[in-house]
C-alpha cells in the first residue's frame, strides 16, 4: 500500500516539477529580448531514497534552485569595454563638430576672408586713391574679424553644449546610483533565505553597465553580494544599501547659469585646481558626506562619456581657442605694426588698424576694426610718406605679409598656420572616429559572445517545452495508474 | 558556438546597418562629386586644399593687378610714343632751321609759334590721366604734374603692384625722368628701380637712407635711391643723384627763344640737346616695352599657376567617378546578399514544425 501512495507521491511532485521548469522556460520565453537577461535554469536533484536493507526506493526529484547561465567576468569585460566606448562616442560625436566648425570644403570661412583681407590690399594698393578700393579693405577686414569671432563663438557654444551633456550625465549617473543601491539591498535580503536573486543581479550588471559607459568606475562585490562602486579614484557612489550624488557646479568668475538644485554651495569652494579649463565651464563635484565639503573631482573622471567630454572640452577645444587667438593677436599685431607706420590720406600716420586685447588670450574674439578706421576709409594708411596719394608703399608691405613667414617662430604664414590647423583637427576627429569603430566592434564582440551564453534561444526553450510538456505527461500517468492500482486493490474483497 | 535568438537579430541588424552606411556615403560620393567633405575624411588632404585655394585667390588678384597694370603701362607707352613724335618734329624742325640755305628769320618766326604748340603738348602729355589718376606724377598722382611753365611738381615715387608672391613691378614712369631727366646716371642710362621693401622695417631704413641724400624727393630724386633689399647697417657711400639726362621743357624754350630771336648757332646747339633728349625718351619707353613683356609673362604664368591650383584641388578633393561608380555597384551586390541571408537566417524556427 505504501508503495502505492509514494508512488502516487512521486508523480505529483513530479508533475509541479515539470510545471516549476515550464514556468521557466515561459519566464525565458517573455525575457526573450530584455537586455542584460540571463537564461535561467531549473536544477533538478534526485530526492533523498527511502527504505531499509538493499532495496533503496527512489523518491523522484525536486526543483533545487533556479540558477541563471552567466559569466561574470564576460560582465566585468563588457563594463570596463563600454567605458572605453563610451568615452570614445562622446569624443568622435564632439569633435565631429569641431571639426564642422573648420570645415571649409562646403563653405567659405576664415581661410577664405583671410585672403580676400590681403586681396583688398592689393587692390588698394592698385589704386591708393580710391575711396572704392579703401571701402573694399574696410568690408575685408570687418569680414575677417566677423569670421574669427565665429570660430570662437563656436567653439565656446560647443563647450557650452559639453556642459549641458555633462550636467545630463551626472544626473543620470545618481539615478543609477540611487537604483543600484536599492538592488544591493533587495539582492542580500533575497540570497539571505539561499535562493539567488537572479533577475535583479540581472538588472544590475546592467545599470552597472550604463553607469560604466557614463564615467569611469572601479566596483568590487562583497561576500553578501553588495556592490561598491567608485568614481574616478575618491568619490564612492554606492556603498551597501546607500549612495552618494555627484553635483556639477562651477568655478568663481564664471558667466554661465548654475544649475540651481545640483551646484547649490558647491561654487565657492574650489580651489587650486590646475585643469586646463575655460573659465565658466562646469567642474564635477562629490560630498563624502552629507555636511562634508564638496570635493572637485574633475579631473579624476578620465572615462566614460563624461571623461570624453571633459578631454574635449578641456583639452582639445581649449588649444584650438588659443591657436586662434595666437593667429589673431599675430595678425593683428603685424597689420598695425606697419599700418602705424604708414600715412593715410591725409598725411597722418600712426593709426593702428585692428582693435585688440593687451595679451594672447581672447584675442580672436575681440578683434575688430579700429573705430576710427571704420568710420573713415580715408584713414587707412596706404602710403610711406606723408603728401602723395598714389603712394602705396605701405599698402604693398601688407599685402606682401601674408606670404612671410610670421607665425610658428617664423617658420609658417598666416595660411600655412590655418591649414595646418585644419589638418589637426581632421586628423584628431579621424582618429577619434576610427578608434570609436573599432571599439564598437570590440564591444559588440563581447556582446556577442555574452549573447552566446547568457541569451535566450526559442529553439531551445521549444525543445525545453516540449520536453517538461512530456514529463508532465508521464507524471500525470504515474498518478492514473497509481489511482488504478488502488482501485483495484479497493476492489479485492468483492471478488 | 551556441546561436541566441537575440544574437541572430543583431548581427543581422548590424550587418545590414553597415551595408546600408557604406552605401550613403558612396551615394553622397556619387552626388556630390567630392571625395572629402569634411576634414577629417582626408586631413592631409583638406589642408593641401585650403593652400591651393588660398593660392588660387592670390592668384585671381595678381591676374586682375597685371591687367590693371598693363593697362596703365599700355597708356603710358602711348602717351611716350606721342612725346617721341613731337621731339621727333622738333628736331626736324631744328634741322630746317639750323642753317641759312632753307631757313630765315621769318620761317624761324613760323616756326616758334609751332615750337610753341608742340611745348604745349609736351606739357599736356606730361598731365595725361588715366581715370582720375595723372601717370606721369609719380606718386602724386591727383594734381597735375607739370605746370605750364614745366615745372614738375611730382616725385620720384614708382608705384610697384604686386604681381606674385613674391615679386613686385613698377607701373608708371616717374615725369621727372623722362621729362627732366632726373634721377638718370651720368650716361643718361635709367638707375635700376629700387625693389619693394618687404617689411616696414626695410621700408624705414630706405626712407632714411633717402632722406639722408643730397637731394629731397620734390627735386625729383628717386627716393630709395640707396636702400638694396639687404642694405647693410652700415652707412653706404650715396650715389650722386645726377641729372645726366636732359630737361625737355628747357631745350624746347631754348629752342623757341633761340628761333624767336633768330640765333642759328642757337637753334644749332639744341639740336644735340633735341638728340639726347630724343634717346631720353626712347630710353625710357623701352624701359617701359620691356615692363610690359615681363607683365605678360607674369600675367601668364598666373593663368598656368591658376590652372595648376584648379586641377590639384580636384585631384585632391573630387570623387573618382568610376571607382564610385563600380563600389557602389559592389556594395549594393552585398547589400542584397546581407538581406537575403537574413531572412534565411532569422525565419526558420523550431516553432514552425511542430504542429
Amino acid at each position: 500500500m505504501s508503495k502505492i501512495w509514494s508512488m502516487m507521491d512521486v508523480g505529483r511532485r513530479s508533475l509541479s516539477n515539470s510545471q516549476t521548469a515550464l514556468q521557466t522556460t515561459a519566464h525565458n520565453i517573455a525575457n526573450k529580448s530584455t537586455e542584460g537577461y540571463s537564461r535561467q535554469r531549473v536544477d533538478f536533484v534526485t530526492n533523498e531514497p527511502i527504505g531499509t536493507g538493499k532495496t533503496r526506493i527512489g523518491m523522484g526529484a525536486r526543483a533545487g534552485e533556479v540558477s541563471r547561465t552567466n559569466n561574470p567576468f564576460l560582465e566585468k569585460q563588457i563594463e570596463r569595454e563600454g567605458q572605453q566606448l563610451g568615452y570614445m562616442n562622446s569624443r568622435s560625436d564632439i569633435l565631429g563638430r569641431v571639426e564642422q566648425v573648420y570645415n571649409e570644403q562646403v563653405n567659405e570661412g576664415l581661410n577664405h576672408s583671410m585672403g580676400r583681407f590681403f586681396n583688398s590690399f592689393r587692390e588698394l594698393s592698385n589704386n591708393p586713391e580710391s575711396l572704392a578700393s579703401r571701402s573694399a579693405v574696410k568690408e575685408s577686414a570687418e569680414g575677417l574679424a566677423k569670421d574669427f569671432q565665429a570660430v570662437n563663438t563656436q567653439l565656446d557654444a560647443i563647450q557650452k553644449d559639453a556642459d549641458f551633456r555633462i550636467q545630463t550625465k551626472v544626473h543620470e549617473i545618481n539615478q543609477l546610483s540611487q537604483e543600484i543601491a536599492g538592488l544591493n539591498e533587495k539582492i542580500s535580503s533575497v540570497e539571505l533565505t539561499g535562493a539567488s536573486a537572479n533577475d535583479e543581479r540581472d538588472r544590475r550588471d546592467v545599470l552597472l553597465k550604463q553607469l560604466g559607459d557614463k564615467v569611469n568606475i572601479r566596483y568590487a562585490e562583497s561576500p553578501s553580494g553588495q556592490l561598491t562602486i567608485t568614481a574616478g579614484n575618491t568619490a564612492v557612489l554606492v556603498s551597501g544599501f546607500s549612495y552618494r550624488e555627484i553635483a556639477t557646479g562651477s568655478t568663481p568668475g564664471r558667466e554661465m547659469q548654475a544649475d540651481k538644485t545640483q551646484g547649490r554651495g558647491l561654487a565657492s569652494t574650489e580651489t587650486g585646481d590646475t585643469v586646463t579649463k575655460r573659465e565658466g565651464n562646469l567642474d564635477v563635484f562629490y560630498k563624502s558626506t552629507e555636511y562634508s565639503t564638496p570635493v572637485n573631482i574633475t579631473q579624476q573622471l578620465k572615462g566614460g562619456e563624461i571623461g570624453g567630454l571633459l578631454q574635449v572640452r578641456d583639452e582639445v577645444i581649449n588649444k584650438f581657442t588659443n591657436d586662434m587667438d595666437q593667429l589673431a593677436y599675430s595678425l593683428a599685431t603685424e597689420v598695425n605694426a606697419t599700418h602705424a607706420q604708414g600715412y593715410d590720406r591725409y598725411g597722418q600716420n600712426g593709426n593702428v588698424f585692428f582693435d585688440l586685447p593687451d595679451q594672447v588670450a581672447g584675442a580672436s574674439a575681440k578683434l575688430s576694426l579700429n573705430q576710427d578706421l571704420a568710420g573713415d576709409v580715408g584713414r587707412i594708411a596706404a602710403a610711406a610718406e606723408p603728401g602723395a596719394a598714389g603712394d602705396n608703399r605701405v599698402a604693398n608691405i601688407l599685402s606682401r605679409l601674408e606670404y612671410s613667414q610670421t607665425m610658428s617662430d617664423g617658420t609658417a604664414t598666416f595660411n600655412d598656420f590655418y591649414a595646418s590647423l585644419v589638418g589637426k583637427i581632421g586628423i584628431e576627429t579621424q582618429r577619434a572616429n576610427s578608434a570609436q569603430q573599432a571599439q564598437g566592434d570590440t564591444v559588440a564582440q563581447l556582446k556577442n559572445i555574452r549573447e552566446s551564453i547568457s541569451g535566450v534561444s526559442l529553439d531551445e526553450e521549444t525543445t525545453k517545452m516540449i520536453e517538461f510538456q512530456k514529463s508532465f505527461d508521464a507524471a500525470a500517468r504515474l498518478v492514473r495508474t497509481a489511482d488504478e492500482m488502488m482501485d483495484t486493490v479497493l476492489n479485492l474483497k468483492r471478488l | 558556438m551556441r546561436i541566441a535568438d537575440k544574437m541572430a537579430y543583431e548581427q543581422v541588424k548590424t550587418n545590414i546597418g553597415k551595408n546600408r552606411t557604406q552605401m550613403s556615403e558612396l551615394q553622397n560620393q556619387a552626388a556630390t562629386q567630392k571625395r572629402v567633405t569634411k576634414p577629417s575624411d582626408d586631413p592631409l588632404a583638406s589642408s593641401r586644399v585650403l593652400s591651393n585655394r588660398i593660392d588660387l585667390q592670390g592668384n585671381n588678384q595678381f591676374a586682375k593687378s597685371l591687367n590693371y597694370a598693363k593697362s596703365f603701362i599700355e597708356f603710358s607707352d602711348q602717351s611716350l610714343g606721342e612725346l617721341t613724335e613731337v621731339i621727333s618734329r622738333a628736331k626736324e624742325l631744328a634741322i630746317s632751321q639750323s642753317n641759312d640755305g632753307s631757313s630765315n628769320e621769318e620761317s624761324r618766326r613760323v616756326v616758334a609759334t609751332e615750337i610753341e604748340q608742340l611745348y604745349n603738348q609736351m606739357v599736356s602729355i606730361g598731365n595725361r590721366k588715366l581715370g582720375d589718376r595723372f601717370i606721369f606724377g609719380g606718386f602724386h598722382t591727383q594734381n597735375a604734374p607739370f605746370d605750364p611753365k614745366g615745372n614738375y611738381n611730382g616725385d620720384g615715387g614708382e608705384m610697384m603692384i604686386h604681381i606674385d608672391k613674391e615679386s613686385f613691378l613698377p607701373m608708371n614712369v616717374p615725369g621727372g625722368r623722362v621729362f627732366h631727366g632726373l634721377g638718370l646716371n651720368e650716361n643718361g642710362m635709367t638707375m635700376p628701380t629700387p625693389p619693394q621693401a618687404k617689411s616696414i622695417e626695410e621700408l624705414q631704413q630706405s626712407l632714411a637712407v633717402s632722406q639722408r641724400g643730397p637731394a629731397s624727393m620734390q627735386t625729383g630724386a628717386p627716393t630709395e635711391s640707396a636702400a638694396g633689399p639687404g642694405a647693410s647697417p652700415a652707412p653706404q657711400p650715396e650715389p650722386p643723384v645726377v641729372s645726366g639726362g636732359v630737361n625737355l621743357f628747357g631745350v624746347m624754350k631754348e629752342f623757341e627763344t633761340a628761333l624767336r630771336t633768330n640765333d642759328k648757332e642757337g637753334v644749332q646747339a639744341v639740336l644735340d640737346q633735341l638728340d639726347s633728349a630724343l634717346s631720353q625718351v626712347v630710353l625710357t619707353r623701352s624701359q617701359v616695352g620691356s615692363r610690359a613683356t615681363s607683365l605678360d609673362n607674369f600675367l601668364q604664368t598666373i593663368e598656368k599657376q591658376k590652372v595648376e591650383n584648379k586641377s590639384t584641388i580636384s585631384s585632391l578633393e573630387d570623387a573618382d567617378v568610376f571607382a564610385t561608380v563600380s563600389d557602389i555597384n559592389k556594395t549594393e551586390a552585398t547589400l542584397q546578399a546581407t538581406l537575403e541571408s537574413s531572412g534565411k537566417l532569422i525565419q526558420p524556427s523550431l516553432m514552425q514544425f511542430l504542429r
